[in-house]
């Protein structure tokens, strides 16, 4: 198996790679333990017919499935449980009461975390503990997913195996920064967890608080034609190379790496990361002028067949394509299709689109935006384009070192509790630029006026300039 | 004493005297640089790190952000009014 050439490394990791059957925790009459009839009988311990109103809603509701839970730890039993089998019942107690109250009973915050690790593991303590003993503690962890999220069923059930043990059997797949998330353990089961998911799934802890947080990729050349660059590897290698910063917290805040093989940003670390990296080309885009042709005559159904089962009508390449290309550098002149690329701003709509007649150019490599955030302390904030280009080549030493500068810099010029997009809108983009050592560009500018005035020195004007103060004044007197 | 025992000493005298028990991690180099100007963001992380295995400091976060502070010093779980994430 594997890919030609990878044969060997597939059978290595096959053979390492624990199978269920080998670390499973439950049997399958202990996971299937409940009829819908049962179900249906089930109350929880306490009153819950305020949230219970939820469940007649059209969607899925959460209270619905904690419920599940609920009868399913309840049937367990706690001999089989690392963790109180009532944890869920006193979750949704604790719903209930801040629905009557208007109030939250979580504490924001706490010591917790395992050995030789700063972050990774989230610290939550409820105040009503004499009521609500079972989630006294509720602790997230989170747990570093693999690249573009792949898993052996196997694997998920191991995973889940081990919530169910060692936590209140819910989890998040995945929390927003990427990471598989445990809800729900209590601080003594935290070592036996890391000590788990370590051994017997080979997964480590991901990040939170002042650290690098878990980093997260598209699926790429997994799967996607698109993908200028390996993004699994990449995210990958950058996930090995700052270990440090991933697990011993230094920073001002967080800060997130997110990987996109393209910029269609199926990561959003346009918006999501302090240091995105957006796939793209610098060469023209590919066009199959025969296959445009069979787009035309609805030969080749346009966005994949998405526009089927209504009356979408015929494919019109002047208004589907032609027309809503944003800087409009395409023509169509009913037999060809012409592209100034030097105008494209890879939007990718035409691409998506037509994805058998034009594809991503050859001359492959990366852009790296900074500074994407949530509101905090400034307003919400996308990334900033400030490297244009880059090639993107195994071992990534050009990506590793320029991360190394932004590290550096932040840790000794960032104010705390600042994401870097602040830090770098309060000293400026120019400032950033000459840490970093790379020119002001004109790609760097969005749109006039929305980009502060880059001041040239002396020294980057070819040829300096030479002002006499004292002629000038002559000219405009004070 | 070698470099890494002066780091540590500067940390303990920043992080037992202060005004505030726990603190963020750059508060801390800036103590640590009081006594020793030239000391770098990565020698200090390397220290403290190793105190925090050693479990003489501990860490507190909120989710969002980490502090730092001597084990046992203060409060040890915090109610913040901070905002996560
Ligand atoms: C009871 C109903 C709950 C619902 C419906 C719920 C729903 C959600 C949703 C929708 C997200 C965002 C998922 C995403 O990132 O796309 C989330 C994230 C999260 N929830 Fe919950 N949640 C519940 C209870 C809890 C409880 C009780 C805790 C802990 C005390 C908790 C801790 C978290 C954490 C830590 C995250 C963020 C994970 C991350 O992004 O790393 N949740 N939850
Ligand atoms: C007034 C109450 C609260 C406010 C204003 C608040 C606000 C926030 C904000 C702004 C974020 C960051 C979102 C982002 O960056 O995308 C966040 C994240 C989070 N909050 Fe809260 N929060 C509150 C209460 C709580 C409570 C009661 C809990 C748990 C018991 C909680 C748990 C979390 C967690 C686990 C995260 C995610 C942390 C991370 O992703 O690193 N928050 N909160
Ligand atoms: S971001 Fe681009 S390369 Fe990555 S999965 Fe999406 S479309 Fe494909
Ligand atoms: S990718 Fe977008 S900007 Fe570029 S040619 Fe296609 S539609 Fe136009």
């Amino acid at each position: 198996m594997g890919a030609p050439g990878q044969e060997k490394l597939w059978d290595k990791e096959e053979k390492e790679h624990k199978k269920y059957d080998d670390i499973r925790i439950f049997t399958d009459e202990q996971l299937k333990n409940y009829t819908d009839d049962e179900l249906k009988n089930f109350k929880v311990k306490h009153d819950i017919s305020m949230i219970e109103q939820l469940e007649s809603g059209p969607w899925p509701s959460f209270v619905s499935d904690i419920k599940r839970e609920a009868l399913h730890r309840h049937k367990l039993g706690q001999d089989n449980l690392m963790i109180p089998a009532d944890i869920c019942d006193d979750l949704l107690g604790i719903v209930e009461l801040s629905y009557k109250e208007g109030e939250t009973h979580w504490k924001h915050g706490g010591i917790v975390g395992v050995l030789g690790y700063g972050g990774g593991i989230v610290g939550r303590y409820n105040d009503q503990q004499a009521q609500f003993p079972n989630i006294a503690h509720f602790h997230t962890i989170r747990v570093n997913q693999p690249s573009a999220k792949f898993y052996t069923t196997d694997w998920l059930r191991g995973f889940c195996d081990i919530a169910e043990y060692r936590g209140s059997g819910l989890t998040n797949l995945h929390g927003s920064t990427g990471d598989l998330v445990i809800l729900g353990s209590f601080s003594d089961q935290l070592e036996p967890i890391f000590f788990d998911l370590t051994h017997d799934l080979g997964v480590d802890i991901g990040g939170s608080g002042g650290n690098l947080r878990t980093p997260s990729d598209c699926i790429g050349k997994a799967r996607c034609e698109f993908a200028c660059y390996d993004t699994m590897d990449l995210c990958y290698e950058m996930t090995m190379e700052f270990q440090d910063e991933l697990h011993r917290p230094a920073f001002p805040y967080k800060f997130k790496f997110k990987f996109d093989g393209c910029p269609n940003g199926c990561t959003a670390s346009i918006a999501r990361s302090d240091m995105a990296y957006i796939g793209t080309w610098k060469d023209d885009i590919r066009i199959n002028q025969d296959a445009v042709q069979e787009y035309v005559a609805g030969k080749i159904p346009v966005d994949g067949g998405a526009f089927a089962g209504r009356d979408w009508g015929k494919f019109d390449i002047q208004s589907e394509i032609i027309d809503l290309c944003p800087t409009k550098c395409m023509k169509w002149d009913g037999k060809k299709l012409s592209i100034n690329n030097a105008e494209c701003n890879r939007c990718m709509h035409c691409i998506d689109a037509m994805p058998e007649a034009l594809r991503v150019g050859k001359d492959q490599g990366l852009s790296i935006l900074f500074g994407a955030k949530a509101p905090i302390l400034e307003g919400a904030q996308m990334g900033c384009l400030t490297i244009p280009f880059m090639y993107v080549n195994k071992p990534y030493d050009s990506q590793k070192n320029l991360v190394r500068k932004v590290f550096d810099w932040w840790i000794e010029e960032g104010k705390n509790r600042e994401r870097i997009g602040e830090t770098i809108q309060r000293v400026s983009l120019k400032t950033f630029c000459e840490v970093l050592g790379i020119p002001p560009m004109p790609q760097m500018v969005k749109e006039p006026r929305s980009n502060p005035y880059v001041f040239f020195k002396e020294s980057e004007v070819p040829g300096g300039w030479d002002r006499d103060i004292n002629a000038y004044r002559t000219r405009h007197p004070r | 004493m070698g470099r890494d025992e002066d780091i540590r000493q500067a940390i303990i005298d920043y992080a037992s005297k202060g005004a505030k028990s726990k603190f963020y991690f750059k508060d801390m180099l800036t103590g640590v640089k009081k006594t020793i100007p030239d000391a770098g963001a990565s020698e200090v992380k390397k220290v403290a790190s190793a105190m925090v295995s050693e479990e003489v400091m501990e860490l507190l976060s909120t989710g969002s952000s980490t502090m730092y502070g001597l084990k046992g010093r203060g409060i040890s779980v915090e109610k913040s009014g901070d905002a996560g994430g």
